[in-house]
């Protein structure tokens, strides 16, 4: 027994969850108490010649700090239970306590990779509720530099793809294109990551000089650099025997897994907020939806690599249209907007990003829920194994591309 | 704002809404019993002329004198996100089935929902704390939790929005914030 | 007495222990001479006697001693080109290029703590990586480096080498059974799959090359490849090449084939619970491994110590003790002459720079000069010297084959892998030995 935990919540000595390592006092991952329900009874019940294998929190190829218990035969992933919380900030909470302005700042570290996207929803749920009309040079240049969060974020995830699949050199490849994206954003917003740049009615700054010229030299070689970086990968023989095939989950499925983005849009639906539900200036843009209809790991990878052609296009639009005019609607310095609720969809690197915001008429939101994409396909990993290989779980949680800091909120 | 939207839906679920159906900007909202929600979502899932196959959003709401659940759902035959709003759930024993057996990948949203206010989904095979430590014993989103914030209690406090609404330790019940449901 | 005492306490610290040690030295040398006077000659006859035993302990020390520059030099190379291959710098502090920064490594290895987890076997724990880099060096024993430069010349050596070098994995087990670590402990039962699923292809894949050379002595192997580059086996044996390369890849737990220590899955495989010198000890292995991998393969496959093409037989009738007393003249002469020559004419052309800096350019380059004088000398006039030229240069061209492979390639699943060595890599082994021997049949009939 381990003598950590409270006295009468321990598994009897004749349960068979419990710990095997006990008279060394080492901790297992079987939680000591009894099972709270049918499937962590399920889960924490060992068949033959089974072992659990405890990885994280910290581990190397979980994205962030994430615990995720495995139930192996062998090589052979049975099952797998992964455990949330170790990021928790409780950010619907703070938000609650937070004033309107506030909450941008709040909301920023979820997804600390593409941190655009997070304020992106709340600040457009807002706006609902207080009825502000947002300038339209306010929302090309969201428009803007939310692409480039998005293909900042899309090759963070190449990197990231290609390093749990064993490939050492991609991501370093990738980050420098990554990084080029994160100082022309530092240049128009002041942080690389944080950036806390959009504001109710519009956007804290107007271009600069030093983010167009950034931004201008970039586009001239973007395509080039992207080809090189994906030379990298496409054409690997081992790569794509790892990537194909793995984790295969088809519309229907990935429908009733709530899972959306290029997760969704790689088995075949053509679902992407911004055209099925378009907001922001995206019914003005020519841009494609890409779609595969395999919906394995090398599909969700092909699709991604994909859409960043795609964002450099509507880059490319968003520069030429740029309309002039004030980039802040008009409003006062305290929001009490009517009480009322509103929800706002955004169509983020990772899927659907959703604010549910409900207002009671003071200064602060009454209830806040953020809609996390990286958190609903999280869930989906276990669910899409069969009875794969450790080795596979990483890759298939790594092609759903989650971030632990908006899984955890 | 769809209105042929609004018909249909008055149409077909007219019977069972608790209350009456109303838009706003690009939102439609359904208000429902709790207990009657699996029979509609499943309805606008199913049905033809709804095919609300993608549920955007799951969210629990403590309104200060009930708890609700929302649903979110998107469908292609409107262009209306359709806000399904169950209330009436008790907030000394919040209970109200899960829809998981529609749409499995709303587990872990029952489950935060569980973690948060405390709301039981009864049917769903995994109900267990998600984000706090599973000894926890209280529901961080509730309306009567409080930031244990020190500087909530100093002083000074109060000065700040962050520390208004934050009572001190001892707080009489009626200080809980509400909304009007 | 009182005197002797006063000036003891006066002396600082390094005095005290020079005047501890000069004595002490100075005993220790009489008493030597005394005794190699007394019984040199029994001990020199003893040493004569036994020649083959001295020269392979000393072989055998060597050998052990040198696998510690080999291994700073193939991780140093290892991090170097990575680096340049992910579009980094990597190491540049320490050393000129960084190059000195395994050396460090080393060190901080060394000096950090041996840390045996709780549940560990600690006998077993302890002794993993003895096995292992036990393994690695003994291996190193049979491969001939230049002609006449060998630990030992066994008529099985290649027999030697494959035996010996798949005791490795028994380390590799022992390790990762003993942490007490489930990551561990799929670590080393991965490395055993792998490594007796290769074994076999490895060693099918010479074998064809056995029939050909008739000998399993490495010397006499290289030896058989003599001459123009064409008669090295790759070109007799191109499939039994890319077998052996492909299973010496996963023998060395090399990327794509490096399950043992993915680092995305397991963490580090069976070395998660080493630290310290224990897992410096792996690390070391590892590096050696590679070196020796690579060295195999040139000894089989790629002539050895051979150049690709014989060079014209050239001799420099140079005998400097045939000179006498002006050999001393020449030697301190020279430098200083070299130096100012060499000197003068940066000195002349550009008039903004110091004399002692065209002083010093000159010596520099004196240096080099000499330096490559005395090596092509060197070079034509002992066998060795060019053997060893030529064998570090094919070997260490390998290494770098080794890193680049880590550096762009993902890592195989172990299904993928073990797919691979009995589906394909197996029977194509086999293949080659049958057309070898049919070959050798027709031909030799």
């Amino acid at each position: 027994m381990t003598t950590t935990s409270p006295p009468g919540r321990h598994a009897s000595a004749d349960d068979p969850r419990v710990l095997l390592d006990d008279e060394i006092g080492v901790f297992g991952p079987i939680p000591p108490y009894p099972p709270r329900t049918e499937r962590e009874a399920e889960f924490y019940t060992l068949g033959d010649g089974q072992m659990f294998l405890n990885m994280g929190p910290q581990h190397p190829s979980t994205h962030g700090v994430l615990r995720v218990v495995l139930k192996l035969d062998g090589e052979k992933v049975v099952d797998l239970d992964p455990v949330l919380g170790y990021l928790h900030r409780g950010v619907e909470k703070l938000c609650e306590n937070a004033d309107y302005h506030q909450v941008i700042s709040q909301v920023d570290p979820l997804e600390y990779v593409s941190s655009l996207f997070c304020e992106w929803s709340p600040v457009m749920a807002f706006e609902k509720l207080l009825d502000v009309e947002v300038p339209r040079r306010a929302e090309y240049i969201r428009v803007l530099s939310g692409e480039l969060n998005r293909i900042a974020s899309h090759a963070l995830f190449m990197g990231w793809f290609a390093l749990d699949l064993g490939g050492l050199t991609p991501i370093l490849w990738s980050f420098i294109e990554r990084d080029e994206i994160v100082e022309m954003l530092a240049a128009l917003t002041g942080q690389r990551m944080l950036f806390n740049y959009f504001r109710i009615g519009g956007v804290n700054g107007d271009l600069n000089h030093d983010f167009m010229s950034r931004l201008g030299d970039w586009m001239s070689r973007a395509t080039e650099q992207i080809e090189s970086n994906l030379t990298l990968l496409n054409g690997n023989e081992i790569f794509v025997r790892r990537a194909r095939g793995l984790g295969v989950v088809d519309t229907e499925r990935a429908l009733g897994l709530c899972m959306t983005g290029p997760n969704l849009r790689a088995t075949g639906s053509p679902f992407d907020v911004r055209r099925a539900h378009p907001y922001s200036v995206y019914p003005e843009l020519d841009f494609d939806i890409p779609t595969r209809t395999e919906g394995d790991s090398l599909a969700r990878y092909l699709l991604r690599m994909e859409e960043i052609k795609q964002s450099l296009r509507i880059i490319d639009q968003c520069l030429h249209q740029m309309p002039d005019g004030p980039i802040m609607a008009k409003l006062p310095r305290l929001l009490r907007p009517r009480p009322g609720r509103a929800y706002a969809a955004i169509e983020g690197p990772r899927g659907q990003y959703a604010t549910y915001a409900i207002s009671d008429g003071t200064d602060q939101p009454f209830r806040m829920r953020i809609h996390d994409p990286s958190f609903i396909h999280l869930q989906s990993v276990g669910l899409l194994m069969q009875n794969n290989l450790i080795a596979d779980t990483m890759a298939i949680m790594a092609s759903l591309d989650p971030v632990m800091g908006g899984v955890d909120k | 704002m769809d209105r042929a939207f609004k018909a249909r839906l008055e149409a077909r679920f007219g019977d069972v809404a608790s209350g009456p159906i109303r838009q706003r900007h690009d939102e439609t909202e359904l208000r429902i019993p709790a207990g009657a929600a699996p029979d509609v979502l499943r309805a606008l899932h199913d049905e033809p002329e709804f095919r609300f196959l993608m549920l955007s959003d799951l969210a629990g709401v403590d309104t200060g004198e009930q708890m609700q659940v929302v649903y979110h759902l998107w469908s292609e035959t409107t262009s209306d996100w359709l806000r399904v709003v169950a209330d009436g759930i008790s907030r000394d024993d919040p209970r109200t089935p899960s829809i998981t057996f529609l749409w499995k990948g709303a587990e872990w949203m029952e489950r935060e929902a569980y973690d948060m206010f405390g709301i039981v989904f009864e049917g769903n095979r995994d109900l267990r704390r998600i984000y706090m430590p599973p000894d926890y014993t209280s529901f961080p989103l509730r309306k009567d939790f409080f930031l244990p914030d020190d500087a909530a209690r100093s002083p000074g406090g109060g000065v700040r929005h962050m520390e208004r609404s934050q009572a001190p330790q001892g707080t009489p019940a009626g200080t809980v914030r509400r909304v009007k449901a | 007495m009182t005197a002797v005492s006063r000036a003891w306490g006066r002396l600082t610290l390094p005095g005290k222990i020079v005047f501890t040690l000069v004595p002490l030295l100075a005993a220790l040398g009489a008493g030597l001479v005394v005794l190699i006077a007394l019984f040199g000659g029994t001990a020199w006859d003893l040493v004569l006697a036994n020649l083959g035993i001295v020269r392979f302990l000393a072989a055998a020390t060597i050998i052990l001693v040198i696998t510690i520059p080999i291994a700073f030099l193939n991780i140093y190379l290892e991090m170097k080109v990575i680096a340049l291959m992910n579009l980094r710098v990597g190491p540049d502090r320490v050393g000129p290029w960084g190059s000195l920064l395994s050396v460090v490594h080393g060190l901080k290895v060394l000096i950090k703590e041996d840390f045996t987890p709780t549940g560990a076997d600690p006998i077993v724990f302890t002794w993993a990586p003895v096995v292992t880099y036990g393994a690695a060096v003994m291996t190193l024993l049979v491969i001939p480096f230049a002609p006449g430069l060998y630990g030992q010349d066994f008529n099985i050596g290649l027999l030697y080498f494959f035996a010996v070098g798949g005791m490795g994995v028994v380390g590799l087990l022992m390790g990762g059974w003993s942490s007490f670590n489930k990551y561990s402990l799929l670590g080393g039962l991965r490395s055993a799959a792998q490594i007796v699923s290769y074994e076999i292809p490895l060693t099918l894949s010479v074998v064809g090359l056995l029939i050909l050379a008739g000998t399993m002595s490495l010397n006499q192997i290289v030896q058989q490849q003599s001459g123009w580059f064409t008669d090295w086996f790759v070109f007799r044996q191109p499939l039994g090449f890319v077998i052996f390369l492909i299973a010496a890849t996963a023998e060395g737990n090399r990327t794509p084939f490096d399950l043992t220590e993915a680092d995305s899955e397991i963490v580090a495989g069976f070395a998660t619970e080493y630290s310290g010198m224990r897992f410096g000890f792996f690390f070391f292995a590892e590096y050696v491994n590679v070196f020796i991998l690579s060295a195999l393969t040139v000894v089989l496959f790629l002539g050895g110590w051979n150049a690709p093409f014989p060079f014209p037989a050239l001799s420099i009738p140079l005998d400097p003790g045939s000179l006498g007393i002006p050999l001393l003249f020449l030697i301190a002469l020279v430098p200083v002459i070299g130096t100012l020559v060499l000197a003068a004419p940066f000195y002349l052309v550009r008039s903004s720079m110091r004399w002692w800096v065209a002083l010093i350019i000159g010596f520099v380059l004196f240096n080099v000069v000499a330096g490559g004088l005395t090596f092509a000398w060197a070079y034509v006039s002992f066998d060795w010297v060019a053997g060893l030229v030529w064998f570090m240069a094919k070997t260490f061209g390998f290494v770098f084959l080794f890193v680049w492979m880590r550096g762009t390639l993902p890592r195989v699943r172990i299904d993928q892998l073990m797919g691979f060595a009995w589906k394909w890599l197996l029977p194509a082994a086999l293949l080659n030995l049958f057309v070898t021997a049919a070959a050798v049949v027709i031909v030799g009939s």
